[in-house]
């Protein structure tokens, strides 16, 4: 033991010798030793440095990536909205006039019957999926957690759809709804409900014996909305599971003894503690909602028609069809933009003051 | 070999919504080589940034930090020579123990790899773990994880070895003994160590002496007895010794002290020492207060019992004076003697067990009698 | 299971049948996220006549079992496959790469104001790509073209006698839309990995770094390897975004030869009669590459996202 100890003790000078930025010891070797200049150097441009060391340190390894997502995210909307401002249109990418900037694209948007239409159908989409997905999503969630078997596989199967791209899950649904024998219409003819449901749901105008789900402006909409909701709504469940995961069991032990029942229980006293999660799930559901375009393109291509045209899929048949409207479609972008900004904005700023970033 | 210097440092923190906080304000303390010292505080007290600022891993904000005659205050971490031992442990997961272990001297220097080898054999077989080196860290139980730790520090063999209360997560059995081993380790390896802990019963039992911080000033640094019989002031007073000193406030009238339910007469001797302030703070150890079975002297008061803690070898009594309820006090017993609450009893402050201190500042005017402490202690 | 030994009789036997409740509706939920899936397979391999004679989810057997539209798909879809793959593994590489990188230098490196950049990052996750793709189509057919074009003639003119011309080939296009994918994946690696990070213990950083590593040293030897896993939740998730995305591709994808497989999908769905047998199998195996991530890595699928 000793040996030992003596070993350990003894090596101190030699490991120091070994150090590779081996530090001043006195200060005849300060001035003269090269290393230890060069770490005074060190030391003082640290010291008049107008930022953090640490924020020197780190930019290798966040400046690249930042400046990356940076130059395409900040730059591009930037300059998209210099685009808004400008009148380009045309075949050429390289006509844009920057010289006379003016408002001129957004005062066209006030008077476009398609984008007031546009930004209805967007907000509606946007609101309803939202709202449905949740509570449907709390319902699995709560269902799940339960205590059942085989929860894996139950959730894994709840949560498939997510992992479909829009173009398949479009393409899918575009057969379910199909009037003459898709699943949606053979069932209700199995329950007797398709004759009951044309009278209520066909515009006054058709003359109809089959739901047309994708092509009525009665159902359009709401049909894509309850795609999208089968689509989504996992996503739902798995936020609120995690919620109802983390609120303690003593809770529920709580309301029992209360003598609360199910039901109350939930609505009481563990639905309200879901709030967080309610709330990251519908930032998120929206922004889906907003990228939607890939749905209803997958559907009907860049001309939905009015009742499915929502202003995703309007700034893209805007720009990059016809008549190539840069301009107007940069400016639609911007609508679209501000539109996210106004969701996140808050969402991002709270989460910021609760120190959750 | 060399001292470690602390001198005037100050470090403060700037807050979004709270402004400048001085965690740390003009602490000087001179640890001299080999020497173990305790800093002890409660939490917030600023004696884990102290340890940090020495580490490295906290910018002095002023003053200087000496490593023998070279100030290190602005060298990073790995060139100050000093090895930190965590609460956490803060051992690599995804490593091997010895991995673990060799890993600073990898980063840190040029040594062969099978001299790194060999220093890790030899550290690991000193802390008894050379059967555990090729595990991770998972695998080991806490007690086994917190030797890594000391080894990862060893291995090193820093000027200087760092201690952020490394026993504070193990359970008090296993503490007790990585008390005494950890002394026993420091003594062998006779390296300068400062230990940081909020457990006072740490810093007494394990130090060489004791730096007690307080809302990041510096109370005391001296050994684990001056602090206890000598204190500083009243802080120092009231955060050494378990069950913390009887505090009461008084006024001196003439040669007597007045609290609100007794007066305490003080003999001239006695009296001559405290000066001319008149606001003061009269207190008594709980060891040092006497049940005695008649009033026998001027320092006698009828009391009766609150609450009793029996703590085996002696008890913890609760009182309060029978003259009022405007004070309270603790006094310990020893465990063979029966007392029960509700009973009337009689206690004696001894003159020469009291200390005073300024009632506004705090500052110890007298502390007990040493003389009667040496009488106690030759006669254990 | 949680149900109370002690209670009588009755309440056993209603709490059995509230569980049975239970799992009925959890297996309606199964039949209502599955059927479509479901009936997408079995049209595929029926031929017309058992197309129009069967329901849609039941499976044609024997005669009315054909795969003829599933070959005729996937000839469609094999060259757009080959190119979503080509694009999609090493964009979710680079994202993935970035994203670790940025989070270490924004979560374990602690400094002041870097916050502000969190924030900056995270929102990029949010905004709708059509705020972009003006910018975005001049940038990669009009600017970049023109200033590597340029500077190739500039530097190496000696070669080209100033006469290079950027290639505007397809495979460039599809490098281009990769490089696009890894930018715009980087905010959200960079969160999923902030996240994780941020329960990466403060101490043992610190004990690395009196240790004498250096900042890259730490995340070589300690970082990277501990964030294993979360490289595998972060590489899952974002093929799958990236894989399955189609609004990028529709702009910065002009070749007819090179197409990735959403656009070639909506192609085969876009003609005017529609052909179900072949549009199902067209989703079907358009589907196919993350429906198989997605069964194999379920488990790191729904962590990246539950983020």
């Amino acid at each position: 033991m000793r040996e030992i100890l003596t070993r350990l003790r003894t090596a101190g000078a030699r490991l120091r010798s070994a150090a590779r930025r081996t530090a001043p010891t006195d200060d005849k070797v300060a001035t003269d030793g090269g290393t230890a200049v060069g770490e005074r150097r060190r030391t003082a441009l640290r010291d008049r440095l107008p930022v953090e060391w640490e924020l020197v340190e780190s930019s290798p390894f966040w400046l690249p990536p930042v400046v990356l997502a940076g130059f395409f995210v900040y730059g591009a909307i930037f300059w998209n909205a210099i685009i808004s401002l400008t009148d380009w249109e045309g075949l050429s990418l390289s006509g844009a006039d920057y010289s006379d900037l003016d408002v001129e694209m957004y005062a066209r948007l006030l008077g476009d019957g398609a984008f007031w239409q546009a930004t209805q159908n967007t907000i509606v989409l946007l609101v309803v999926f939202t709202l449905l997905c949740l509570v449907v999503g709390l319902l699995a969630a709560i269902l799940i957690d339960q205590q059942i078997r085989f929860e894996n596989t139950f959730r894994t199967i709840y949560l498939l759809p997510m992992s479909l791209s829009f173009v398949v899950t479009a393409t899918m649904w575009a057969w379910m709804y199909n009037a003459r024998n898709g699943v949606i219409n053979t069932f209700l003819r199995l329950l007797n409900l398709e004759g009951l449901l044309v009278t209520l749901l066909k515009p006054e105008a058709i003359n109809a014996t089959v739901l047309q789900w994708l092509s009525w402006n009665t159902t359009a909409l709401p049909a894509v909305i309850f795609a999208l909701l089968w689509q989504f709504s996992g996503y739902a469940m798995v936020v609120f599971l995690a919620g109802l995961r983390a609120i303690p069991t003593e809770h529920y032990e709580a309301a029992r003894v209360d003598g609360a029942s199910t039901v109350r229980m939930y609505m009481r006293v563990i639905v309200p503690q879901l709030r967080a999660s309610a709330v990251s799930a519908s930032v998120v559901l929206m922004v889906f909602a907003l990228k939607a375009f890939d749905f209803i393109f997958a559907l009907r291509g860049d001309q939905p028609g009015a009742n499915l045209d929502i202003l995703a899929t309007m700034m893209y048949r805007e720009a990059f069809t016809g008549g190539n409207e840069w301009a107007y479609g940069s400016a639609i972008a911007i609508v679209l933009f501000v539109l996210a900004l106004l969701i996140i904005a808050p969402y991002l700023y709270s989460e910021y003051r609760r120190g959750e970033l | 070999m060399a001292q470690l210097t602390l001198d005037d440092i100050t470090k403060i923190f700037y807050d979004d919504d709270e402004g400048e906080i001085r965690a740390v304000d003009s602490v000087s303390v001179d640890i001299e080589d080999g020497e173990f010292l305790c800093v002890v505080g409660p939490s917030g007290c600023g004696k884990s940034t102290t340890l940090r600022m020495i580490a490295g891993l906290e910018d002095v904000t002023s003053g200087e930090i000496r490593l023998g005659d070279r100030v290190i205050n602005d060298q990073p971490p790995a060139q100050r020579d000093v090895a930190m031992v965590f609460q956490s442990y803060a051992l690599y997961p995804h490593m091997t123990i010895r991995r673990n272990m060799a890993f600073g001297l990898e980063q840190s220097t040029d040594l062969p790899k099978d001299e790194i080898r060999e220093r890790v054999d030899d550290a690991a077989q000193l802390l008894g773990i050379d059967d555990l080196i090729d595990r991770k860290p998972g695998e080991l139980s806490g007690g086994q994880q917190q030797r890594v730790a000391l080894g990862r520090a060893i291995v090193r063999d820093p000027e200087v070895f760092l201690m952020d209360e490394p026993l504070a997560n193990l359970d008090a059995k296993l503490r007790a003994d990585m008390r005494t081993e950890l002394q026993h380790l420091q003594e062998d390896l006779d390296v300068t160590t400062v230990y940081v802990t909020h457990d006072q019963t740490e810093a007494m039992t394990m130090s060489d002496r004791i730096a007690i911080l307080n809302d990041g000033k510096l109370q005391q640094a001296a050994t684990p007895l001056e602090c206890y019989h000598e204190p500083n002031n009243r802080f120092v007073a009231g955060f050494v010794g378990e069950p913390a000193m009887n505090f009461f406030e008084v006024t001196r009238e003439g040669e007597t002290l007045v609290a609100g339910d007794f007066e305490y007469p003080l003999s001239a001797s006695v009296a001559d020492t405290l000066g001319a302030e008149t606001d003061l703070t009269l207190g008594v150890r709980p060891e040092d207060v006497e049940l005695v079975a008649e009033p026998g002297s001027d320092h006698d008061y009828d009391a009766v019992v609150d609450v009793v803690e029996p703590r085996g070898n002696e008890n913890t009594v609760h009182l309060h004076f029978e003259a009022g309820d405007h004070e309270s006090f603790i006094a310990t017993v020893e465990g063979m003697r029966t007392v029960a609450a509700g009973d009337a009893v009689t206690v004696r402050f001894p003159e020469e067990a009291i200390h005073v201190f300024d009632g506004a500042t705090g500052e110890a005017i007298r502390n007990r009698d040493m003389d009667t402490v040496e009488q106690i202690e030759s006669a254990v | 299971m949680s149900t109370s030994t002690g209670s009588p009789l009755s309440t056993l036997r209603e709490m059995g049948a509230r569980r049975i409740g239970l799992y009925l509706v959890l297996l309606a939920g199964i039949v209502f996220y599955l059927i479509p899936v479901e009936t997408a397979v079995a049209t595929m391999f029926k031929t017309q006549q058992a197309f129009t004679a069967t329901a849609p989810y039941v499976p044609a057997l024997g005669e009315g079992f054909s795969v003829s539209s599933a070959i005729r798909a996937w000839e469609t879809l094999r060259p757009g496959l080959v190119d979503s793959m080509l694009m999609a593994i090493p964009a979710t590489i680079l994202s993935a790469l970035f994203g670790s990188l940025a989070a270490y230098g924004l979560t374990t490196i602690d400094w002041r104001g870097q916050v502000a950049v969190v924030v900056l990052i995270i929102a990029g996750i949010f905004i709708p790509y059509q705020a972009v793709l003006v910018p975005l189509t001049t940038f990669w057919f009009q600017i970049w073209p023109g200033l590597v074009t340029g500077f190739v003639n500039t530097v190496f003119g000696f070669v080209t006698g100033g006469n290079w011309a950027y290639p505007r080939s397809g495979n460039v296009q599809l490098i281009q839309l990769t490089i696009t994918h890894a930018a715009y994946g980087i905010p959200i690696c960079t969160l999923l990995f902030r996240s994780y990070y941020q329960a990466i213990s403060d101490e043992m950083i610190e004990a690395a770094r009196l240790d004498g590593a250096t900042a890259f040293s730490i995340y070589k030897n300690i970082i990277f390897p501990l964030s294993l896993p979360m490289f595998a939740v972060t590489l899952i998730y974002q093929f799958t975004q990236v894989y399955n995305d189609l609004l990028f591709a529709l702009v910065l994808l002009n070749d007819p030869n090179t197409q990735v497989a959403t656009q070639r999908l909506v192609r085969l769905t876009g003609g005017v009669q529609q052909d179900f047998t072949l549009t199902m199998a067209g989703a079907v195996i358009a589907a196919l590459p993350t429906l198989l991530v997605y069964i194999f890595f379920g488990e790191q699928f729904a962590k990246g996202v539950a983020e």
